[in-house]
């Protein structure tokens, strides 16, 4: 009983001294004290290196999380209180090891950032909190100490006292609530969604004429992978085609706008509505050029054969073989500012136009999802034999759902071109098809306010947190991971239920839904 | 009435791509076959060292790429999943060669010569050896820890969740090395006496092919990796129980096998195998970054659907393939060789095409096809 207590909670705390060793190589603690010490009004340049005493904060709140983390829910309060003390040891013992290694750094000015890039002496000397060999056993004593507080802190907030207090402050929330709904005239309950909606599109009919370019411009990467993430999902989400090379069909529609709208290389100036239209035409052509061939493959077959397709078109884009023709690798420069009823675009106008476009995208979504073609979809992606038993044609519609997909990528991938004025391979790499398989997936499959979340948390985000800059697409990858971990069906789960998976889940636990569609044809 | 005058075109519409099929595979086998009549027969530019230069390049990338292959093989064999973040395990494996190869550098030994030796020039076998063990140490150890953070939690989940997990585990590596070693590009320090380049000289046609000694230390070692890997599981306790856990959990489970404690342990040798890959990546190609791994974990990935997932000898084939293709593919179809990759694709999609199990056919248990 006591050794399974030690070995558990010791194992925390090395966890955490493992973490911890790893955030300081990486130069991350630098970064969290910078941003404590702005937190509590004390400017950093940049550049510059913060004070020692905000590294303390970030390392104390470090510690009360070992701690706190290594409290189990059953025990008694004195080995709850154990098992904080040990895991903060166990991170002491791990960081004075690290530290001791640090100072012998600094002691030899050995530079080790040749290999080690984050490992200057200033930062080790703030680690170190600035006391050289002293702080070894300072952190020692740091982490002892807030292993123990942060298994007091656990056992306080866990306490019974406090989650009777929760408890209470809950039901007083929700009594508020309902005193107020009924309180509330019969037509605000009735209509009080719809007031939202009409505060929400007022809002994005106002805001994009206010809050600034750079926002507009976060705004439109946000808009446009929501219109990629429904086509996407048409494919991925109700036809059930696993599909990663979205990047080429956003790419045909990228290049269409852009080499009928642009001085060079072919001097066409057909003006960016009629492209437009000709990039999602070509986008649907590529769409079928792709589906025609490969409607026999299944699940992972199919993704890695578009992935390869988007490649395929990548390097295709960026070798000498179609420089003439689409620019090669520099891309093409100079695209040609779209007017309407006379007056140029400039940002504001482009996040209506993006407004809009995601409206008609999310309005056709919606209408095809409940149509006949959705449900015969639906039924493809839920049993391939089953639907063609029922007389539903698969290969039509498999291909219909690879079309349509293909026309949102287009329709993305032209207002994408316009709106940099530039589009060239880098902008067409692998990395586009992950995002937005990502955000779908992230998201929510088959839920538009999943996909709407999912492109604003993957890709607004990051971008207005240019503060942490560095780190964002490490933060991003250990997100996506810890996403899948807790909340697999993504942020907003569809609100239809996923029937196969309830029925069988008892049956054959094992066995995936999407591949017992094989056998087709 | 009716429906008798709609069925042949109802009959028509399905038959789409049974006809779309051959037309496109009659298309690129006569696109092949002219560029090959061309450069082989009208032109007859190139000549037969050319030839075989390519072909050891060939051999070479390619036993790397089968190491790759199979770990994606035996991966996607027991759990049905793309492990995407296999080739940055092989990134890790390259830079673990690269720590190990600049330590041995860094050590001097006591020599009767004037300049005193480091340890790697004076003993290059022994460090070549340590570095491919610390190598694949490293790089199973990566495996192992990634399968139980990022995949184990998602067993029992609908199969994009892990492969996203995958995906984010994947950035997560990239990144975190470029954190850690800085997004610089750095040299491999190879022992003196297998430096980059040096090798055997043949002399064909009054004109010389090198024929390298890293070269033949990867296409040697990859072999041997691959003949041991076959036998260990063919042969031994663990090897039955990998394919049985691979045809049938549930039932392993009740014959006794700890289903995950096999997984973890095909993570490890898939690990393994592509450290190994990765050291001899760094000791052939020289270069060594945080994003070696993205590249050859695709090209592998898609080596290992060639020869048809799940089955072992596939995988081994579907490499050594794909590394031909793309080694003889641009010169023997007389097109530029920023398109090397472009073929190995195109070769990818029209094999599955035909033969959507691969090569060999895939080798995957009754109950999940």
């Amino acid at each position: 009983m006591n050794k399974d207590i030690i070995r558990t909670s010791s194992r925390k705390g090395l966890l955490f001294g493992i973490v911890l060793i790893f955030l300081v190589l990486i130069n991350f603690h630098i970064m969290a004290s910078t941003m404590i010490s702005k937190l509590l009004g004390t400017n950093v340049l940049r550049g510059a290196f913060p004070e020692v005493r905000f590294m303390i904060i970030f390392l104390v709140i470090y510690g009360l999380w070992a701690g706190w983390s290594a409290v189990s829910r059953e025990n008694k309060t004195t080995t709850k209180l154990l098992e904080g003390l040990i895991s903060g040891i166990t991170t002491g013992i791990v960081i004075v090891l690290f530290g001791l290694i640090l100072f012998f750094l600094l002691e030899t000015q050995t530079d080790v950032r040749r290999y080690l890039t984050a490992l200057s002496f200033v930062s080790i000397n703030i680690f170190l909190l600035g006391l050289r060999g002293a702080g070894v056993p300072v952190l020692f004593g740091l982490f002892t100490l807030t292993g123990l507080l942060g298994g007091a802190l656990a056992i306080g907030l866990r306490s019974k006292t406090v989650s009777n207090f929760k408890h209470s402050i809950k039901a007083f929330v929700s009594n508020v609530r309902q005193s107020i709904t009924s309180a509330l005239p019969e037509f605000v309950t009735k209509y009080g969604k719809y007031m939202i909606y009409l505060v929400l599109l007022a809002l994005l009919l106002l805001l994009p004429s206010r809050w600034g370019s750079y926002n507009n411009f976060v705004f439109g990467m946000v808009g446009l992978y929501v219109i990629l993430g429904i086509g996407l999902n048409i494919m991925l989400g109700l036809s059930g085609q696993f599909m990663i090379g979205i990047a080429a069909l956003f790419a045909m529609g990228a290049y269409s706008v852009a080499l009928l709208n642009s001085p060079f290389p072919h001097g066409l100036m057909w003006g960016f509505w009629p492209s437009l239209v000709v990039g999602v035409v070509m986008a649907v052509i590529g769409g079928l050029l792709l589906g025609l061939p490969i409607m026999r493959l299944r699940g992972d077959y199919l993704g890695i054969v578009t992935l390869g397709f988007g490649e395929i078109i990548r390097i295709l884009l960026n070798s000498d073989l179609l420089t003439d023709l689409t620019g090669g690798p520099r891309g093409i420069q100079n695209i040609q500012q779209p007017t309407f009823l006379g007056r140029p675009f400039n940002d504001v106008s482009y996040a209506y136009l993006i407004i809009v476009a995601m409206a008609v995208s999310i309005f056709l979504y919606y209408r095809l999802e409940k149509s006949r073609t959705g449900r015969a979809w639906l039924s493809i992606k839920e049993d391939t034999l089953v639907a063609r038993a029922t007389g539903v044609d698969v290969q039509k519609y498999k291909l219909l759902a690879l079309c349509i997909g293909a026309a949102f990528a287009g329709l993305a991938g032209g207002i994408f071109a316009a709106r940099n004025q530039f589009t060239g391979p880098n902008d067409h790499t692998l990395m586009v098809s992950i995002n937005v398989l990502s955000v779908v997936i992230v998201g929510g499959l088959n839920s538009i306010p999943g996909i709407i979340l999912g492109s604003f948390a993957l890709r607004g985000l990051p971008e207005l947190l240019r503060e942490l800059e560095t780190y964002r697409l490490l933060v991003f990858g250990a997100l996506l991971v810890f996403m899948m971990l807790v909340r697999p069906d993504g942020l907003w789960p569809s609100s239809r239920p996923n029937l196969e998976e309830k029925g069988s889940s008892d049956l054959k636990e094992d066995i995936d839904p999407d591949l017992e569609g094989r056998g087709n044809d | 009435m009716e429906s008798k005058t709609k069925s042949p075109p109802k009959l028509t519409r399905r038959n789409y791509s049974k006809i779309i099929r051959p037309i496109f595979g009659i298309l690129v086998l006569g696109y092949i076959l002219w560029r090959l009549y061309e450069v082989l027969i009208v032109q007859q530019a190139y000549s037969i060292e050319i030839w075989l230069r390519l072909l050891i390049a060939g051999l070479i990338i390619g036993g790397v790429y089968a190491l790759i292959a199979i770990g994606y093989t035996l991966v996607y064999g027991i759990l049905f999943m793309i492990n995407f973040a296999h080739g940055e395990v092989m990134m890790i494996g390259t830079f673990a060669g690269y720590f190990l190869f600049e330590v041995t550098k860094g050590i001097n030994v006591a020599s009767a010569g004037n300049p005193p030796l480091s340890f790697s020039d004076a003993y290059p076998l022994i460090s070549v050896i340590l570095a491919f063990i610390v190598g694949m140490t490293v790089a199973a150890a990566a495996g192992f820890f990634l399968e139980k953070i990022a995949y184990r939690p998602l067993r029992k989940a609908p199969r994009l969740i892990p492969l996203i997990s995958a995906i984010g585990a994947s950035f997560f590596l990239q990144n975190a090395a470029q954190l850690l070693f800085s997004p610089q590009v750095r040299d491999y320090t190879n022992p003196a006496a297998i430096a980059r380049g040096s090798g055997w000289t043949l002399i064909i046609n009054d004109s010389r092919v090198v024929i390298t000694y890293t070269g033949v230390l990867t296409f040697v070692l990859s072999i041997l990796l691959m003949i041991g890997l076959y036998l260990m599981v063919q042969k031994t306790k663990l090897g039955k129980a990998m394919r049985a856990v691979a045809s049938d959990k549930n039932t392993a489970a009740l014959m006794g096998i700890d289903v995950d404690a096999i997984v973890s342990r095909t993570f490890i040798i898939s690990g393994a195998l592509a450290g190994a890959a990765g050291v001899m990546w760094g000791l052939h190609n020289g270069l060594v970054h945080f994003f070696v791994g993205f590249l050859p974990g695709i090209k592998a990935f898609t080596a290992a659907v060639l020869g048809g997932i799940g089955n072992i000898p596939g995988a081994m084939l579907g490499g050594m393939f794909l590394g031909l293709v793309e080694s003889l593919g641009p010169t023997a179809l007389g097109i530029s060789y920023q398109l090397k990759d472009v073929i190995a694709f195109v070769i990818m999609i029209v094999i599955l095409i035909f033969r959507p199990s691969g090569i060999l056919g895939e080798v995957l248990s009754e109950e999940k096809v």
